[in-house]
C-alpha cells in the first residue's frame, strides 16, 4: 500500500448499519486514518472490496471520485477550511463544487448554519473564529449536502474538552436526524460516556468491536 | 452551466489575487506578441511586395508607331500561345504618358515636357511570364512570330536590373523570415516557460486549498478551469496591450521601410490587415496562456 511495503490496514472486515453511530479507535498509527482514506478513495485497497450504501468502489472510476465525495461528508481533525472564504462561502462551496443553484445554495446554507449554530459568524473568516467553531462550519460544509454518510476523523483532536463535547453532542444530533456517522477518536472520555458501538483497531487489525464500547488499549 | 460561470469568476479573482505576478505575466505576454506579430508581419509583408514586383512588367515590346490595331492584336495573341507567358497588356501613348506623370515625384513636369514635344512615348506590350528565367528565350521565340516587325525594341536590356531587384528582395524576406522565426520562437518559450512559472506559483502557494477542494469533491475541471481561465486573461489583456503598443510602433518604423517601398504601401498593407492581426494576437495570447496554465496544473490534479 505504501512504497516501503508498509501494510496499514489487513484483515478487516466491518458492517456498518444505517444511522448507526460508530467511533473507530487506536493510538496513532493503528490504521484510523486509513480506514477514512480508503472510503473518500484518496487511497485504493491493495485487495479486498468497499461498499458504502449500494456503491462498489471498485466500479468508480477515476473520473467519479468527486461524485463519490459529494455523497460522503468527511470532517477533518484540522478542519481544512478554505482560509480565504467567509464561513458562509466555505459551506457555499460544497454546493458550487456539486453545481448547485445559487438560488438553492442561498436557501440551504443559512439553514445548515443555523442547525450547527453558527448563523451570526456566517460572514467572519476562518481565521476570525475559534477552534470549535471551525470544525463546526466543517460540519456544517459536510452536512449542506445531505450526505447519507458523515466521516469524522478526530474532529476534536485540535479542540478542549468544553468544545469536543459540543462537537460531539451536534454529530449525536445529526446521527439522531437519521444521517450514519464514523467517528474516529482517541479520547476516552468521550468513547467511554457515548455507550455505543465502538471498533478498536490495533496494528491495522480490528481487535475489538462492541455494541457498546469502552475505550480499551 | 452555473458551474461554467463560477469557474469563469473564480479565474478573474486569481488573476487580481496574485497581482504582481499576474503583471509580469502579462508583460512577457506583451512583449513576445509584439516581436513575433512584428516579425510575422515583415515576412508577409516582403512575400506580398516580391509578388507586386514580380507582377509588374518583365517584359516590355515598344511598338512601332506606325502599328495598326489589329496587327498588335494578332501579335498580341500570338505571344500569349508561348509557354511561361501569363498575360500581355496593351499599353497606348496616352496611357505609358499617363503612368510617366504618376510615376515619380517629377512625373508631372516630364510629362509636361513629352506632350510639349507631342508625346514621344511609345506604345508597348507588356509581356508578364510565370518565371522571371529564361527572358531572353522569351524574346528570341516572339521574334520568330509573324508580326515582329512591329516591334520596335523590348526592355531585355534592362530585364537584368529587374531580376537583380526581385534577388535581392528574395534574399531580404528570406533573412527577415529567418532571424525572425529564431528570434519569435526564443519569445514563445520564454514567455511559456514565465506564465507556466507563474502558474505554478499561484498553485504553489494555493496547493492546500486544491487538496481541500479535491476532498470537498471537486471535480478536475472545476479546479483547472480558473487557473486556465488565468492564463486566458493574461492573454487577453496581453494581446490588447500589444495591439496598442504594435499599431503606433508601425508609424515609428515607417522611415524604414519608405527608403525601400513605397510608403503607402506598408501602411495599406497593414490597415488591410488589421483584422487578421488583431484577431491572431488575441488568439496566440490566449493560447499561450491557457496551455502553458495547463501544463502547470496537470501534475498537481491527480484525485
Amino acid at each position: 500500500m505504501y512504497p516501503n511495503k508498509t501494510v496499514a490496514l489487513s484483515g478487516v472486515s466491518l458492517h456498518i448499519q444505517p444511522k448507526e453511530f460508530v467511533t473507530v479507535v487506536g493510538s496513532s498509527g493503528a490504521g484510523k486514518s486509513t480506514l477514512i482514506r480508503l472510503l473518500i478513495k484518496e487511497e485504493e485497497p491493495t485487495s479486498g472490496k468497499i461498499i458504502v450504501g449500494s456503491i462498489d468502489y471498485d466500479t468508480i472510476t477515476k473520473k467519479n471520485i468527486p461524485h463519490l465525495r459529494r455523497r460522503i461528508g468527511v470532517v477533518f481533525q484540522d478542519f481544512k477550511l478554505l482560509p480565504n472564504l467567509t464561513v458562509y462561502e466555505n459551506v457555499a462551496f460544497a454546493l458550487e463544487v456539486s453545481g448547485v443553484r445559487t438560488s438553492e445554495i442561498k436557501r440551504a446554507v443559512p439553514k445548515i448554519l443555523q442547525l450547527v449554530g453558527l448563523a451570526e459568524k456566517a460572514s467572519n473568516y476562518p481565521g476570525e473564529i475559534s477552534g470549535g467553531e471551525k470544525q463546526r462550519v466543517a460540519i456544517a460544509r459536510a452536512l449542506v449536502r445531505n450526505p447519507k454518510i458523515l466521516i469524522a476523523d478526530e474532529p476534536t483532536g485540535n479542540l478542549d474538552p468544553k468544545n469536543s463535547w459540543d462537537i460531539i453532542e451536534l454529530l449525536l444530533k445529526i446521527n439522531k436526524f437519521g444521517t450514519t456517522v464514523l467517528l474516529t477518536t482517541h479520547n476516552k472520555d468521550i468513547v467511554n460516556a457515548l455507550k455505543r458501538r465502538v471498533i478498536t483497531i490495533q496494528g491495522g487489525r480490528i481487535v475489538k468491536d462492541e455494541k457498546v464500547g469502552r475505550y480499551i488499549l | 452551466m452555473i458551474t461554467f460561470w463560477r469557474i469563469i469568476m473564480s479565474g478573474f479573482k486569481n488573476v487580481f489575487r496574485n497581482a504582481w505576478l499576474s503583471i509580469a505575466a502579462t508583460a512577457i505576454m506583451v512583449i513576445t506578441l509584439v516581436i513575433v506579430s512584428f516579425f510575422a508581419f515583415s515576412a508577409l509583408f516582403f512575400q506580398n511586395q516580391l509578388t507586386a514586383i514580380r507582377d509588374k512588367i518583365d517584359l516590355s515590346l515598344f511598338l512601332k508607331d506606325d502599328a495598326g490595331v489589329d496587327d498588335v492584336k494578332r501579335l498580341g495573341e500570338g505571344i500569349r500561345g508561348i509557354s511561361n507567358v501569363k498575360a500581355v497588356v496593351y499599353v497606348s501613348k496616352a496611357e505609358a504618358l499617363e503612368r510617366l506623370r504618376t510615376s515619380s515625384k517629377d512625373g508631372e513636369s516630364l510629362a509636361k515636357t513629352a506632350t510639349e514635344i507631342g508625346n514621344p512615348l511609345p506604345a508597348s506590350l507588356e509581356v508578364k511570364t510565370n518565371s522571371l528565367d529564361n527572358l531572353s528565350g522569351l524574346n528570341d521565340e516572339i521574334k520568330k512570330l509573324p508580326q515582329a516587325n512591329l516591334i520596335a525594341s523590348s526592355s531585355l536590356e534592362n530585364s537584368d536590373v529587374r531580376k537583380k531587384v526581385v534577388e535581392n528582395i528574395i534574399q531580404i524576406s528570406r533573412a527577415v523570415s529567418r532571424v525572425g522565426s529564431v528570434i519569435s520562437i526564443a519569445f514563445l518559450v520564454v514567455s511559456l516557460l514565465i506564465i507556466f512559472n507563474t502558474i505554478r506559483m499561484a498553485i504553489f502557494t494555493r496547493r492546500e486549498e486544491i487538496d481541500i477542494m479535491k476532498l470537498v469533491g471537486a471535480t478536475k475541471w472545476f479546479i483547472r478551469g480558473p487557473f486556465l481561465i488565468e492564463g486566458a486573461v493574461y492573454g487577453i489583456i496581453g494581446a490588447t496591450i500589444a495591439i496598442t503598443i504594435a499599431f503606433p510602433l508601425v508609424n515609428v518604423a515607417r522611415p524604414l521601410f519608405v527608403s525601400y517601398f513605397a510608403a503607402g504601401d506598408v501602411l495599406t498593407f497593414i490597415a488591410d490587415r488589421a483584422g487578421l492581426i488583431i484577431l491572431s494576437m488575441y488568439s496566440l495570447g490566449i493560447t499561450i496562456g491557457v496551455s502553458s496554465s495547463y501544463l502547470a496544473i496537470s501534475r498537481h490534479l491527480k484525485l
